[in-house]
């Protein structure tokens, strides 16, 4: 038999927020809404937070990549247009979604192709390889919030930087974890992958209600929101559950970006056929009958699915490229036409 | 029937980017996902076969047959 190309690795565990010791040596974790009771020697059902010895301890203070990309791929559309993002992951995700394209990484300890892959983070020189990029840091590809220590650390060594850190995430988190990280976040685009809990359940093993909930407490502490929805066949691209989530982001505000997500075959979901370009179309005259001002689509119809036009008086405000900042005329946040304002961050 | 002896899944590696084969203007064009385009290149390191595809697992399981070294492939997000 050959040796693996590779030695195997193995977590490196460490101390974990957000978790209580019970009196039966069990630990309870409260990072994510599923508040796993976890006994002693076990691991939860993100695979990634265990209970060692009575005690919580997590392996997500790993970098398993640490990629510079652009702050459109999160997508963050009105965030600081064309800024570079130092972006890390590590394995795990609370959510099981049957199409996660990013699965071998995300699935850890839940599939044979997805194994342990990662180093411990060195959060001090990340913070400096982003301010030396003048990138921002982010977290995505996997799930940050099972990483909120390392999410906490970053941010206390990126503010004095005046790196901002940024999140890609499902958004299932429990309140506990939101006032956590919120003071360290710039912004966060979450998933909104279904209208209805039973469609939710179906995509990602897990309940719709605490997902809008994060939506809510994020913003109500200052962090930058953005949503992405998937069109996934069968469940998300059906149009009563296009228009229901935009409905539900038009009730928050309807300023709020709304980024429509193309579906690849792949993972456990290889059999449909790729989403079509009419049908993201459709999906974009959905959520602007709902009342939403922005809503984006990042390839697939070209530059004026990625255009962001003044609400008032339509005059176009920032062109992108895929995955770049094109041009843009706004001034200080406003129409230079009409002087209305766009939400966002802007530099 | 299984191979007695099933060979070892690729490696695969995360880069933080690739080349684009597909225009998204083509996307139309192919309503089923079936397209799937490759371009071989020698260069210093040997040859190497870039694909992209609108079906990923169909590039990957084409580059994992064609075999001789780490499959690279972006992540999403």
């Amino acid at each position: 038999m050959s040796e693996p190309r590779h030695p195997p690795e193995e977590p490196t565990w460490t101390p974990a927020l957000l978790a209580s010791a019970n009196a039966d040596g069990s630990v309870t974790c409260q990072l994510c809404p599923f508040r796993c009771v976890l006994p002693e020697g076990r691991a939860g059902s993100c695979a990634v937070r265990a209970n060692h010895a009575g005690r919580p301890v997590t392996a997500t203070r790993t970098v398993a990549v640490a990629h510079l990309d652009a702050i459109e791929r999160k997508p963050l559309f009105h965030v600081h247009p064309g800024m570079p993002v130092l972006t890390v992951a590590g394995p795990g995700c609370t959510f099981r979604c049957t199409y996660c394209i990013n699965h071998r990484l995300s699935q850890y300890g839940r599939e044979r192709g997805s194994p342990w892959r990662g180093e411990p983070a060195q959060v001090v020189g990340l913070a400096r390889q982003a301010q030396e990029a003048g990138a921002a840091l982010g977290m995505s590809y996997t799930e940050p919030s099972l990483a909120i220590e390392l999410a906490v650390d970053l941010g206390r060594a990126a503010a004095p930087l005046d790196v901002p850190l940024l999140w890609k995430s499902n958004g299932f988190l429990t309140p506990e974890a939101v006032d956590v990280v919120a003071p360290f976040l710039t912004a966060v685009n979450i998933d909104v992958k279904a209208d209805d809990d039973t469609a939710h359940r179906q995509l990602t093993g897990a309940p719709l209600g605490p997902v809008l909930d994060t939506i809510a407490r994020f913003r109500a502490a200052g962090v930058w929101v953005e949503i992405c929805t998937p069109l996934v066949p069968g469940a998300s691209d059906r149009p009563h559950q296009l228009a229901g989530i935009a409905a539900r982001i038009a009730a928050l505000d309807p300023g709020i970006p709304w980024h429509l997500a193309r579906f690849s075959p792949d993972h456990r979901l290889a059999g449909p056929p790729p989403t079509s370009p009419d049908a993201l179309g459709e999906a974009v005259a959905l959520g602007r009958a709902a009342g939403l001002r922005y809503v984006y689509v990042e390839r697939a119809l070209g530059p004026a699915g990625r255009r962001t036009a003044c609400p008032s008086c339509g005059e176009v405000l920032i062109e992108r490229d895929v995955w770049a900042l094109a041009a843009s005329s706004l001034r200080d946040g406003a129409c230079p036409t009409c002087r209305t304002p766009v939400p966002g961050i802007w530099r | 029937m299984p191979a007695e002896h099933p060979a070892p899944a690729p490696d695969f590696v995360f880069v933080p980017d690739l080349p684009d084969l597909i225009d998204p203007g083509e996307y139309a064009e192919h309503p089923e996902g079936r397209l799937v385009r490759v371009e071989i290149r020698v260069t210093a390191r040997g040859v190497e076969v870039l694909g992209d595809g609108l079906r990923p697992a169909w590039v990957e399981d084409m580059l994992a047959e064609l075999g001789g070294g780490p499959i690279e492939g972006m992540l999403c997000g």
